[in-house]
């Protein structure tokens, strides 16, 4: 009768709704599974027996939702990362060593699961410990990975993984060669080289071209100085409602601001600017006297309106500022 | 030397003033004044040893352990009391403020009495279990009495009890005679917790357990409060401060009758017990008679060749050496002695910054060691880290006052002209001859360069021609 | 006023002698004004006592008196000047009218406010180790460590220090010393700033006066700089921080710059190489100068500017000056070694690769040879940035210092260093702060960016880049303000010059000559200037339109003026450590918990006391109440603030372990929920916990203290690890005794605490300040008779003690 046994594994083995497998059963059945497609996908059954207790493996599993009329976002850009976390290490750990297994369960294959663990967000990866062996945990309850700050790389997955698998090996993440990307890369290279060298004679003159650089150093002036980077690093909005439907243009507060806001300031500095540039250096050009004294009022009128109008705008930022100009008060 | 000096003087006091290191004024509480008849031969012990005795009884209105938030007294027994109660003046916490205060404490309980609750609260926080229901008897149907208790057997015979550990000094039964007994007759028996404070001096022998007499005999199997080892009859705590509680499971150990009883076991000869001497050992222990070291002074200094040796610097240099020493003497009953660490024990010096950098023996100094100090000192190199740290004594043993000593010393790093000049190096002449071969190529071409003549000039002239 | 006495005012402004000479005056009379208008501060805190923003200065009436009166002095001098000067000439017009009126509006009546965000308290370090340089001399000052700092780990002051300041002062110090005028080091690093205010003011002339032919630029440009709010903010009295020194150095280190590379001299290269020397000594923004010199030679290297002048003066600039900043211990060999001093290496020797190649090309006039030569040299400049790169990444060469980095990658320091990320001068800038700081600057300085192109000539080239980069660096971190206002006040006061010398030419053309030229003119100035200048100065005809732009203008400057003097009476002049608020009915309050606390610290703790706070305090703490701290504002060491972190924000269970082995005797927290004062810990408390989980990270997690929606709360729905933090119980514990029951209120964060407030067993209250902006627990000591504290504080408040077997089901039984 000793093939009994044997036979009995063997029809375990084939994955159909098995009975209490031991847990060494279960772990190689899964890191077959896993050799031959990685990571293991999952559905409910087989959900709960990889995470039955006692187990002497340990299970990272990501419990997401894929499909697109869940909308989560967050779930299809971290998937790729965490199909290259699992290739690598199945492909570093053939034999099993780190007793890992990493499995995915989709919302659409295991909705029960979802509900039972009452997982409103997703993705959400757990990391069961192993309840027996030598990696034995306290609690059988698995550790949570929560994607607080946007889709996390492979790398901090691995590396999040390390921490938790002490004293084990960890295959490192191995990104393919991206060969797409380096044809492309050298042929752009080349083909701009080559661009470069065909156009110099007609691009030379623009490069040389005064009016080019100031036209862009003034310009990239005006965007530092009206709290671009500001923008850059605070991912501030670009304009927001105020509460009665309509739309502010102006944050309140004297730390805060809106994309729109800065573009206004921007603006209203060049106007300033180009007024002041026109008085020293257009205005003493112009050979009729008429024609300059018009402009000079004009030029003038503009820099006056648009200086009390700033003024007015930096009163709003920053209540109690005791200036201002006429029309503006 | 002045250090000297003041602990000279302050022998001189010590011997003047009490017996006991911490004060002279002992309070005992009986049940009422007659009873002390009973323990005329310990009192008069204790009193001949010094101590001056005030009798009181726990319902006595003028009885109170504090006087204007001053200790009142400096020792104090209690006598187990037949009331439930002590009364407000010796609540568990007032007792845990005498010791907070550096009283100390000589407790004795007795099977006949049940212990008042404040005790057990007390005993509580010490982490020193009783019998459930506060009345428990000790028996052991080996080591008896067969002359005074042939059917109860509830009056144990134990041999002086030898040292706790084999690196501790034994000062409760040290040249006992082989053959004296200690007699330990209707006892309570105590469990001690597993903190390092606590330290039983008698414990039970194997074979005894501890019953509820009230209760019939064969229930005792169901709910054992403790039996054998584990089962504490003379306990001891030593609080952080030194201050010392004794817990005494049986008060007739200390009566007369026990005193000079003769006991003799089944099948031995009668012999007299051991029972005085080792209630004047307990009770001197208790009242820091024995077993109380000081530490005289501390000393340490740079050890350099050159170097001044001024004494506790507060600063040093990264890979100094330096020198500790630490004085240390032991009061035992009426003088101070050098204090002579056990043979198995080691007294080591820690120099510490967050974790020790070092852990040394601290070896005995006969030079700067006379008979009533001891110099323990030990000399090392500082390591390479600078920082703040502490040269740290931490001698804790059961029996033994507690003793944590912390000096501080900044350790700086190497100033700027505390290394070696380039040229001792022999790996920087290379360099050194390259600036100087630099230096004198500059020079020679500048001579070069401004002693040569231009020769534009002539060709010019040439040409002009 | 009828025209003859015209003709005579202006002809006394004519002569070329009686000019400079008053040039020399009004820019002392500038100098002076900056100086004063910087000791505002001192001369209102005065009746408060608190000293100007940083270090109190004791109240004397004599020198109140002394300093009101130069005020005085300078702001009726200053009147005078302009009244005589309206007349007199256009440049003396445009020169005096701003800082005579900067005086007088000065003068007017002030108000302070709350400044919560900036508490500056590293000149109560600088003002330590001066006075220690000055008690023990240089040498022990250059070796000193300092064991009341970074407890237990000590700090290698002299060695992690820049010495400039300290020096500068001490110098100064012992100079009045041999000049046999007592004078207390204190009033020295009061004053100290002010002066160099004055200097840089002198600076600004000298760097403008390089830019531009016209006389009054240079002028405009010391007054700006004078009255500049973004350079005050550095530079009021009592400000005794490197900056205070660094502006002048820097502006002035740039003055030597331009002048070696125009005239090609060595002389002033090596002037150059010696100030840079002192600025290295002076302050870490150093580095701005070593991107920013390399840059401009590399910029005018590309527009095929290489010349024998550039080479001269940059090589020489950096031999002396690399060999000059390595003298300082705490730069060392970075110079050699790290990664934001490597353009200036690159440069140098790339400039010593053109050099050969110009000489060669010089020798052998081939074409081809020619051709080659140049893509050798290009191939090289390659090769070495190749090179580079490499060494970088083998590790060779340092890469950027986090603090650099993070000004190229702006996300870095949020995710990689939020130590760095959380000091407030390190956010980014939003507009109104630009505007607040240069307010009518910030829309002439594109104007004068622009002017330079008009004759792109070296300096001008360094101009522009220095505008870039500086408005670059400004927008990304609000401290490097303070290097963008220099560049501002040239480039402004070149616009705004030639704007004014534009407009008040008291001759006027005549209509007839010029049409007849103008197109001849406009062939030869053509292709390479400017589209807008190729037609012909003409000039300005009437005197309406002069009259409208100069009026206009004067309206500006005033202005402009009165802005600065509002900035500075409001926001720089109000000490950080005594905030003053109003009342309702008007009449100010002030606020005085800070020094109250210190004061407590001081008196009623042993001398060797370990506090441990959150670093921003370390330096006030050191400084004001004299006791060993944890941590302080010099974060040299992560860890160790890590540790500090981490102790705030764990159990008391977890954090009581870590105070021991710290040693620390006392806790101190700053709490502003009962005054709404905003600054205080439990808002910092995230950062507390971020820097924590940098090195715990499954220990401490910021997650943690979320609420499941993601809010940070205080209040009942608060998180049990907020709950459970030390922060959170040592902010709140006793709160709400102050209210009736369930009426306890967070005004800071608007929120109701709990009915039962948290309760401490491992420390307890020491002392709470009168506003509980400050509150300082004591440390407990282990329990004498080794329970835990919290069944210890359970028996003194009265619980007895469960008995021991139902404690813990089977008894363990003793071994030994």
């Amino acid at each position: 009768m000793r093939w009994l046994p044997a036979f009995v594994s063997a029809l375990c083995a084939t994955g159909t709704l098995a009975a209490k497998k031991s847990t060494e059963q279960r772990f190689n059945e899964f890191h077959t599974k896993s050799l031959a497609s990685t990571p293991v996908k999952l559905l409910d059954a087989n959900y709960r027996e990889l995470t039955s207790t006692p187990r002497d493996y340990t299970a990272a599993i990501l419990l997401t939702a894929l499909d697109a009329r869940f909308g989560c976002q967050l779930c299809r850009e971290f998937q790729p990362e965490w199909d290259l976390l699992s290739k690598s290490w199945i492909k570093g750990d053939k034999a099993g060593e780190s007793r890992l297994v990493l499995a995915t369960l989709d919302f659409s294959d295991g909705r029960e699961i979802f509900m039972s663990l009452g997982l409103q967000t997703a993705p959400v990866l757990f990391l069961f410990p192993p309840t027996t062996g030598p990696h034995a945990a306290a609690s059988p309850e698995p550790i949570r990975y929560d994607f607080v700050n946007g889709p996390q790389s492979a790398e901090q997955i691995h590396a999040w993984l390390s921490r938790h698998l002490p004293d084990r090996p960890h295959p490192p993440v191995k990104r393919p060669i991206n060969w797409i990307k380096w044809i492309f890369t050298t042929v752009m290279l080349s083909g701009t080289v080559t661009a470069a060298v065909v156009a110099w004679p007609y691009v030379l003159p623009i490069i040389q071209n005064r009016n080019v650089w100031a036209a862009i150093s003034l310009i990239s002036i005006l965007l530092f100085t009206s709290g671009h980077m500001f923008n850059r690093i605070r991912g501030v909005p670009y304009v927001s409602g105020d509460g009665r439907g309509g739309i502010s243009y102006f944050a309140s507060g004297f730390q805060n601001q809106y994309g729109m806001e800065t573009q206004i300031v921007a603006a209203m500095y060049g106007v300033l600017s180009f007024a002041a540039i026109a008085l020293t250096i257009k205005v003493p050009r112009i050979a009729d006297p008429k024609a300059q004294s018009v402009a000079v009022l004009a030029w003038g009128g503009a820099l006056f309106l648009m200086y009390s109008f700033l003024l007015s705008i930096f009163r709003v930022k920053n209540a109690g500022y005791p200036f201002a100009l006429p029309p503006f008060m | 030397m002045r250090s000297l000096v003041s602990f000279v003087l302050l022998l001189l006091v010590a011997v003047v003033s009490a017996i006991s290191t911490t004060g002279n004024r002992l309070l005992v509480v009986l049940d009422d004044v007659a009873e002390k008849e009973g323990y005329s031969k310990f009192l008069g012990d204790l009193e001949s040893r010094g101590l001056t005795l005030s009798i009181e009884t726990p319902k006595s209105e003028s009885l109170s352990l504090f006087h204007l938030g001053e200790r009142a007294y400096d020792h104090v027994i209690l006598f187990p009391t037949k009331a439930k109660g002590l009364g407000p003046s010796l609540t568990a916490n007032i007792l845990l403020q005498f010791l907070g205060a550096n009283g100390n404490i000589l407790l004795t309980l007795s099977s006949g009495s049940a212990t008042p609750s404040a005790l057990v609260s007390l005993l509580a926080e010490l982490d020193i279990q009783l019998p459930a229901d506060r009345t428990g008897l000790v028996v052991d149907h080996f080591n008896y009495d067969s002359a005074s208790a042939p059917d109860t057997h509830d009056v144990l015979l134990l041999p002086p009890p030898g040292p706790l550990r084999s690196d501790i000094k034994d000062i409760f039964s040290a040249g006992a005679p082989a053959d004296q007994l200690i007699a330990f007759p209707h006892g309570v028996g105590a469990a001690l917790g597993a903190g390092e404070l606590l330290s039983p001096i008698l414990r039970a022998p194997r074979t005894a357990y501890s019953y509820n007499p009230k209760e019939q005999s064969e229930a005792v199997v169901d709910d054992l409060f403790a039996a054998g080892e584990q089962l504490s009859l003379v306990s001891t705590f030593q609080a952080r401060n030194s201050a010392r509680f004794t817990l005494v499971g049986a008060a007739e150990l200390f009566q007369d009758k026990w005193f000079d009883a003769e006991v003799k076991k089944t099948g031995g000869k009668a012999v007299k017990t051991f029972n005085q001497e080792f209630a004047k050992r307990v009770s001197g222990w208790t009242f820091q008679e024995i077993g109380v070291l000081r530490v005289n002074w501390i000393e340490h200094h740079l050890n350099e060749v050159g170097a001044s040796n001024e004494s506790n610097p507060k600063i040093y240099r990264i890979k100094n050496d330096v020198t500790y020493t630490i004085s240390l003497s032991e009061w035992s009953w009426t003088a101070w002695n050098a204090f002579s660490v056990p043979k198995n024990d080691a007294l080591q010096l820690e120099f510490s910054m967050l974790s020790p950098f070092h852990r040394l023996p601290l070896r005995l100094n006969a030079k700067q060691s006379t008979a009533e100090q001891a110099a323990y000192t030990s000399s090392f190199k500082l390591p390479d880290q600078h920082g703040i740290f502490n040269f740290k004594v931490n001698y804790k043993r059961p029996f033994l006052t507690n003793i944590e000593e912390k000096n501080t010393v900044s350790v700086r790093h190497m100033a700027h002209d505390e290394w070696p000049r380039s040229f001792v190096i022999s790996g920087a002449w290379p360099w050194i001859a390259g600036i100087g071969a630099t230096v004198t190529g500059w020079l020679a071409f500048c001579a070069l360069w401004m002693y040569s003549a231009p020769v534009g000039g002539k060709k010019e002239s040439k040409k002009t021609q | 006023m009828s025209a003859d006495t015209l003709q005579v005012l202006a002809s006394a402004g004519k002569g070329e002698s009686t000019r400079t000479i008053l040039r020399f005056i009004i820019l002392s009379l500038i100098a002076g004004a900056a100086i004063a208008s910087r000791l505002f501060s001192v001369i209102r805190k005065c009746p408060l006592s608190a000293g100007s923003q940083l270090l109190s200065w004791q109240s004397r009436p004599s020198r109140r008196g002394q300093l009101s009166g130069l005020l005085r002095l300078s702001a009726f001098w200053a009147a005078l000047l302009t009244a005589a000067s309206f007349q007199v000439s256009r440049a003396l017009f445009t020169n005096v009218g701003s800082p005579s009126l900067s005086q007088s509006c000065a003068r007017a009546e002030r108000q302070s406010r709350m400044v919560a965000d900036n508490p500056l308290v590293d000149p109560w370090f600088n003002f330590r180790a001066t006075k220690y340089l000055v008690a023990n001399g240089f040498y022990k000052f250059w070796d000193w460590f300092d064991d009341r700092t970074w407890h237990p780990l000590g700090r290698v002051t002299g060695g992690t220090l820049y010495p400039g300041l300290m020096v500068t002062s001490g110098a100064i110090y012992h100079a009045l010393r041999a000049l046999t005028i007592p004078v207390d080091i204190r009033n020295i690093c009061v004053l100290l700033a002010p002066a160099f205010s004055g200097l840089t003011a002198f600076a600004a002339y000298l760097l403008t006066n390089e830019m531009t032919p016209s006389p009054s630029a240079g002028l405009l440009a010391a007054i700006f700089m004078g009255i500049a709010p973004g350079y005050i903010s550095r530079s009021v009295a009592g400000s005794y921080d490197n900056e205070a020194i660094a502006i002048f150095l820097l502006v002035f280190t740039f003055f030597l710059w331009i002048r070696a590379l125009k005239q090609g001299s060595m002389l002033w290269g090596v002037l150059c190489a010696l100030f840079y020397g002192y600025m290295v000594a002076s302050w870490g923004g150093y580095a701005f100068i070593t991107c920013l010199l390399p840059l401009h030679a590399f910029v005018l290297i590309c527009m095929g500017r290489y010349s024998t002048r550039l080479y001269v003066a940059y090589t020489t600039w950096y031999a002396l000056g690399t060999l000059a900043s390595m003298q300082i211990p705490f730069v060392g060999f970075l110079p050699v070694k790290t990664s934001e001093h490597m353009p200036a290496l690159g440069i140098f020797g790339f400039l010593q690769l053109l050099a050969f190649l110009d000489y060669v090309r010089s020798a052998i006039p081939s074409r081809q040879f020619q051709t080659f030569l140049w893509l050798f040299a290009g191939g090289t400049f390659g090769l070495g940035l190749a090179a580079l790169v490499v060494a970088t990444s083998a590790g060779f060469i340092a890469p950027w210092s986090g603090r650099f980095y993070s000004l190229w990658d702006t996300g870095y320091a949020k995710i990689h260093i939020p130590i760095i990320a959380s000091v407030s001068e390190h956010q980014p800038t939003a507009w109104p702060a630009f505007f607040f700081d240069l307010n009518m600057l910030i829309w002439l300085f594109p104007a004068g960016v622009y002017l330079c192109f008009q004759n792109l000539a070296d300096e001008h080239v360094f101009i522009v880049v220095y505008a870039l980069f500086g408005s670059y660096f400004a927008g990304v971190m609000v401290r490097l303000m303070l290097t963008l206002t220099p560049v501002v006040c040239v480039a402004a006061a070149i616009s705004a010059s030639s704007l004014l010398d534009t407009y008040l030419n008291v001759k006027s053309p005549n209509a007839e000559e010029h049409p007849a030229d103008d197109n001849t003119d406009g062939k030869k100035s053509g292709k390479t200037g400017l589209k807008s200048t190729s037609k012909p100065v003409v000039g300005i005809y009437g005197w309406l339109s002069k009259g409208t732009v100069a009026g206009a203008m004067t309206v500006y400057l005033l202005l402009f003026v009165m802005h600065c003097t509002w900035v500075t009476s409001n926001a720089y002049s109000s000490p950080s450590v005594v905030l003053a608020s109003r009342m309702p009915d008007g009449s100010q309050h002030i606020i005085d918990d800070y020094r109250e606390a210190y004061q407590w610290l001081r008196q009623n703790t042993k001398e060797d006391a370990k506090i441990m706070s959150w670093w921003d305090y370390g330096y006030q703490i050191g400084g004001m109440a004299d006791r060993p701290t944890l941590v302080d504002n010099n974060t040299w060491n992560n860890t160790h603030i890590a540790t500090v972190g981490k102790a705030m924000s764990s159990r008391e269970e977890v954090s009581y372990p870590i105070m021991r082995q710290h040693e620390v005797d006392y806790v101190l927290v700053v709490f502003g929920g009962l005054l709404g004062y905003s600054g205080d810990d439990i808002n910092k408390f995230l950062w507390m916990v971020r820097i924590a989980e940098g090195i715990w990270p499954d220990e401490v997690k910021e997650r943690e203290f979320f609420t499941p929606r993601g809010e940070y709360r205080v209040d009942g729905e608060a998180t049990e690890t907020m709950k459970n933090s030390l922060m959170y119980k040592m902010s709140y514990y006793n709160y709400n005794s102050l209210f009736p029951p369930g009426q306890a209120q967070d005004r800071v964060r608007q929120s109701r605490l709990p009915e039962v407030g948290p309760s401490l067993s491992t420390i307890e209250e020491a002392f709470t300040s009168e506003n509980w902006i400050i509150r300082i627990y004591k440390v407990k000591d282990l329990d004498n008779f080794g329970r835990d504290h919290a069944s210890a504080a359970a028996f003194d408040r009265g619980l007895k003690k469960k008995k021991a077997a139902k404690k813990r089901g089977p008894r363990q039984l003793r071994v030994d």
